[in-house]
């Protein structure tokens, strides 16, 4: 472990070497770790994967006698499988193993790459395959409609609304009430339907509920009238035109959803459509990319903190939020909550400042939407939450070892 | 002799040039990979390390002369994506691509060739017309539906075949027919042009004229002649078939050149797309070199005039 972390290179890296003062072994279970200062982060950095790789334990004297290129190719760990054999982007199959400390019942177990969802509910269907991931939402019926598949709807990102370069007097988005208006005008229920079956959620919260310091907001009501009432206010009883609406890529038909509802307060637009790089790219260069009166569907699934989703999306100069959203008010008081030991007022801190976020408008939030997959008639599974015991926390099968098929249970 | 063939192989050097420019410039302008390489809670500092680490923060010019010398000395780059030499990635899943181009060439060849030459011999027959209708569908119907329409119905409905994926012969069979039945329409259309026009020849009528069988005529002296133009065409879309079969190969997750490429696109992987671009480009031109080279070699006007 102590290697492992001494030679991370991933997300974070820099914080945990600026923080970290040593690391001693004090026995063959126990690691110390010891710091220049206190660091509250470091066990959400340690425990969250898809934040921070840091938590992963690669074992030392293999890595160094085979050194990365071999490690790649045939990588070894403590997990219930052992690599048997990999095609590079196409297949890797595992094979139970036996020394394990829990029973693994399933003996042979490969992941195949299939681009195509269509084909992977196929494969599925024609017994060629137990699990398939990332179904979208057209399919869902035809799941639906064969009784031996099982649909495994799992809770899984935030979808919220912002608008780049609202802090301008000149863009109507500065105006509260018209932001209000907007989230007012949303019909949540209709895009869950629409886009994940009904399976997802329609929360207050533009922040996961699965991590630390969130808050618990209620549901946004959809009021047209009061809506349009608040349009007038602002001055734009026939609303007005925005550039255009981007959706977060390939989900376009969400964004064509919510085109269509903005109709009814006069907000014309259109959808953008870019690739999933081009958009990232223009995220990460900020404001320039986003000239005139935008509107951008974003989101994303982080674990940890809240403060991640902070830093990342809305903090000035954040990961995809740069010059697009610079709330100095907040930004401070995020600075406050990072520098702070004190768990009272860390808590009292996120609090506020989510507060602030939904009260103003800042980002309205949308739904979760449900990430879908379909389980195959030979596992053993009463509901889908059996083969996704952690859905909680990931958006796949797991653990393995407990997977279990009809035959050999 | 000499002078044509230095002269082609400096028109080829220059593509291959502008082709690995082109390939350089378009990968680069459609986005930036580091944000696909990064974690999404990564910091400026993390993306940064990225970029350095990649060679991405130097300027685009730099960038270039080391792709171009690398490519010179046979070095593609290593894989963002996997971690891995793009050369190795690529010879890995050539001859997957190899044995899917293969079968696909020979059902267009027993699809185009005979309905082709029935065709031109029938013409204007109802013959004629069932092969004009084949070569319209084959030209118009998208690979990627024949190929989601095949799997539903053979996969699905009847089980007879594998969904995707690769290993028996049965695993070939669907992706062989929707990548072959778009090459077999296009060899239908030359084959029934390229035999009306030799059928009209003088030498043909005087084969009729010497009192030769018909089938004599059709498949000796005309069928011979006409499929010149046949099999270059054909060996072009063998080429295409190895390196460019994307939408076939994702729809059956055929795990080959066409597929690699596509995962190189979405993960911004640069120098995979670079490498894939210029193998191929490579292989293209140096078979057009080749059947230039032989083409003047047995015609000697060839080189004469050009």
């Amino acid at each position: 472990m102590k290697w492992s972390y001494e030679h991370y290179r991933g997300a974070s890296a820099t914080l945990l070497q600026e923080k970290t003062q040593a690391i001693d072994i004090v026995s063959d279970g126990t690691v110390k770790f010891s710091f220049k200062e206190p660091f509250l982060e470091f066990p959400i950095l340690m425990g969250t994967a898809n934040v921070c790789g840091a938590g992963w334990v690669v074992p030392a004297k293999y890595y160094q006698k085979v050194g990365k290129d071999g490690f790649v190719q045939k990588p070894i760990g403590a997990g219930p499988y052992k690599l048997v054999a990999q095609d590079t982007g196409n297949k890797i199959e595992y094979e139970a193993f036996e020394g394990y400390y829990r029973p693994v019942h399933v003996k042979n177990f490969t992941i195949v790459s299939v681009p195509e969802a269509a084909t992977r509910v196929a494969m599925v269907e024609r017994g060629e395959a137990d699990i398939a991931y990332g179904i979208p939402g057209e399919l869902i019926e035809r799941i639906k409609g064969n009784a031996k598949l099982m649909l495994a709807p799992v809770l899984s990102g935030s979808w919220w609304l912002e608008f780049p370069g609202f802090n301008d007097p000149k863009n109507p988005f500065n105006d509260k009430r018209v932001r209000e208006a907007v989230s007012l005008t949303v019909d949540r229920k209709a895009i869950n339907d629409a886009e994940s079956g009904g399976m997802g959620r329609v929360s207050g919260n533009w922040i996961n509920d699965d991590v630390e310091y969130v808050i618990d907001w209620p549901k946004w009501e959809t009021n047209i009238p009061k809506a349009k009432e608040l349009m007038k206010q602002a001055g734009f009883p026939d609303g007005f035109k925005v550039d255009w609406l981007t959706v977060v890529p390939n989900f376009f038909s969400r964004g064509e959803r919510v085109i269509s509802q903005l109709k009814a307060i006069g907000i014309q637009t259109r959808l953008q459509t870019m690739e999933r790089g081009v958009y990232l790219k223009r995220m990460e260069t900020g404001l320039k990319e986003w000239p005139g009166v935008q509107i951008i569907m974003n989101a994303t699934r982080m674990g940890g903190s809240w403060s991640n989703w902070y830093e990342g999306m809305f903090k000035c100069g954040g990961f995809q939020s740069k010059d697009m959203i610079c709330v100095k008010a907040l930004d401070d008081k995020f600075a406050k909550y990072a520098t702070s030991f004190d768990r009272a007022e860390r808590n009292k801190l996120a609090e506020e400042i989510q507060k602030e976020i939904l009260e103003q408008y800042y980002f309205v939030p949308v739904f979760r939407h449900a990430f879908l997959n379909v389980i195959g008639p030979r596992l053993k599974a009463a509901k889908w939450e059996d083969v996704f015991p952690t859905h909680l926390t990931s958006g796949y099968a797991y653990p393995w070892e407990d997977l279990q098929l009809k035959d050999t249970a | 002799m000499a002078r044509f063939i230095i002269r082609r192989t400096l028109y080829a050097l220059v593509t291959l040039l502008i082709l690995s420019l082109t390939i350089f410039m378009v990968i680069r302008l459609t986005g930036d990979p580091v944000t696909l390489l990064a974690e999404p809670g990564a910091h400026a500092e993390d993306l940064d390390r990225i970029r350095a680490e990649w060679g991405l923060d130097r300027s685009w010019p730099v960038q270039y002369l080391t792709f171009a010398k690398n490519v010179f000395t046979g070095d593609l780059g290593k894989s963002f994506n996997y971690d891995m030499p793009v050369s190795t990635l690529y010879f890995q899943r050539l001859p997957n691509s190899l044995e899917l181009a293969l079968a696909a060439t020979l059902i267009s060849f027993l699809i185009g060739i005979p309905a082709g030459l029935i065709s031109a011999v029938k013409v204007n027959s109802v013959w004629d017309n069932t092969g004009k209708v084949i070569a319209l569908f084959g030209l118009a119907v998208p690979g990627f539906w024949l190929g989601l329409v095949m799997i539903l119905v053979f996969s699905v409905w009847l089980g007879w075949l594998p969904t995707s994926g690769q290993g028996s012969w049965q695993h070939l069979i669907m992706p062989a027919v929707a990548l072959g039945w778009y090459f077999a329409a296009s060899l239908l259309r030359l084959t029934r042009s390229s035999m009306l026009e030799v059928l009209r020849s003088e030498y043909i009528k005087l084969a009729r004229l010497k009192g030769l069988p018909g089938y004599v005529v059709i498949a000796v002296h005309a069928f011979k002649n006409a499929l010149i133009p046949v099999l270059t065409l054909a060996g072009v879309n063998l080429v295409v078939m190895i390196n460019a079969a994307v939408i076939i190969e994702v729809i059956f997750a055929w795990p080959g050149i066409g597929r690699l490429l596509y995962e190189g696109i979405f993960q911004r992987d640069f120098p995979l797309v670079q490498g894939v671009v210029m193998e191929a480009g490579i292989m293209i031109v140096v078979i057009n070199l080749t059947i230039d080279i032989l083409y003047a070699y047995i015609d000697p006007r060839i080189r004469l005039t050009r």
